[in-house]
């Protein structure tokens, strides 16, 4: 079943340009998780009862069901609604969609992590609350925030070969074509999955570096402030 | 179909994540070697990937899986290197002296592992095992893929189908829904338990 040199030759540059989608679809869809998560993590923390009580409800049903059932939800049942998206566009907002829920707790957990009395300093030298948040707790509060967001983004990149099941254009899909071009399912996969391994695995290592780094950071401040 | 794979794989991930995690932590450079190789691989390639991998690509090998084992081997397979990481730790967190003592007494590593610092370290990861099972629950969806094949490829069929009964999958959702909150209500109250013995 080993296929020869020159398919291997033929599938190689469809699987490269459908890997470029992989990663096109995992950035747009990133960055959108980035900013949404934001959003919903402060809109969590605010004083406004409801507003907290709905974004603490999106989390909790975005984290409670598969990403492929909220996929379906977003590119099935809304054309119903008049709301029909292309299937790369649908993709990119169901990840990204999904990705913020989980973003918005590491951002609470990372805004958590900076100790209160920075934030009481900073209003009491009359900064005001909306000014303390990106001047005084975010930047002390990335060192926490970053590993975790580097494993999302991991985590992202796998999660678009779900993609392939609306036939959103990435690597799988790809994949699966040629399966049922060649019928040749173990080499096309397993040509896939190294192309996965070899996008997922910098940023793994990365991921790893980050939070070593971010240990002996915690370790010396302590240290520091003992 | 969902409870069956979601529990039986849980339990293989389980298995294959102490065995792993075992390994990680021996002595022997080459069982730590194995053990990285299969936690990066895993770990680095999407669940999806792996899944068509066993069910197409090794039925396309001769060797012919049913969707459900398929799916227990692929999650399973998957689970365990997820675990690894999970088991490591809460091995790591047990003080090295209880291996130390348990090696004093004449037991072998094998026996110090399984009987000394699991059970202490099981403790510990409980809430992790918890919310695993959450996640393994929700990627079950996945082996829709497998079972049925033709719902996955032909988008087309799908949207027809679903054009008629989009509340099929809001119906879907709810399921999941139903399913996981009761589990996520039992990882929130496993880890205030746990911390609470942490500090008595």
């Amino acid at each position: 079943m080993m296929p020869s040199w020159s398919l291997i030759a033929v599938w190689l540059p469809l699987l490269v340009v459908a890997a470029v989608q992989t990663l096109k679809m995992a950035a747009f869809s990133y960055v959108l998780g980035v900013i949404a998560g934001l959003v919903i993590a402060i809109g969590q923390m605010s004083e406004h009862r409801l507003l907290s009580k709905a974004c603490r409800v999106y989390i909790e049903f975005i984290r409670a069901t598969p990403i492929l059932t909220q996929l379906f939800l977003i590119y099935f049942v809304l054309p119903s609604v008049g709301l029909a998206l292309p299937e790369f566009t649908a993709a990119v907002i169901a990840l990204g969609l999904h990705y913020a829920a989980y973003m918005a707790e590491t951002y609470r957990s990372g805004i958590a992590g900076v100790p209160v009395g920075q934030r009481e300093a900073a209003q009491a030298i009359g900064m005001t609350r909306t000014e303390t948040l990106p001047y005084i707790v975010l930047p002390q509060s990335i060192r926490i925030i970053l590993p975790p967001m580097v494993n999302s983004a991991i985590s992202l990149l796998k999660d678009t070969s779900v993609a392939s099941l609306i036939a959103a254009p990435e690597l799988m899909l790809r994949a699966n074509d040629l399966t049922s071009e060649y019928y040749m399912p173990m080499p096309l996969y397993i040509i896939a999955g190294i192309f996965y391994f070899m996008m997922a695995y910098p940023l793994s290592l990365w991921a790893r570096h980050l939070e070593r780094f971010a240990r002996r950071g915690y370790a010396s401040a302590h240290s520091v402030s003992r | 179909m969902t409870v069956i794979v979601t529990a039986g794989s849980f339990v293989v991930s389980i298995v294959l994540g102490i065995i792993s995690a075992g390994c990680a932590t021996s002595r022997s450079p080459v069982l730590r070697a194995i053990s990285y190789a299969y936690v990066e691989v895993f770990r680095a390639v999407p669940i999806l990937t792996q899944l068509f991998i066993i069910y197409f690509g090794l039925g396309s090998i001769g060797i012919k899986l049913n969707p459900i084992p398929a799916a227990l081997v692929g999650f399973g397979l998957n689970g365990g290197a997820n675990l690894t990481e999970v088991f490591r730790g809460g091995i790591g967190a047990i003080d090295h002296g209880q291996t130390e003592a348990a090696l004093s007494i004449g037991m072998n590593p094998l026996m110090a592992l399984r009987y000394i610092v699991l059970p202490q370290a099981f403790r510990i990861v409980l809430p992790s095992l918890t919310n695993f099972a959450i996640g393994l629950l929700k990627d079950t969806s996945l082996a829709s893929a497998v079972a049925a094949p033709e719902l996955s490829f032909d988008a087309n069929t799908l949207v027809e189908r679903t054009f008629q009964s989009p509340e099929i999958y809001i119906l879907l959702a709810l399921f999941y829904l139903a399913m996981s909150l009761p589990l996520s209500a039992l990882a929130t109250s496993l880890e205030r338990r746990s911390a609470r013995g942490h500090r008595a």
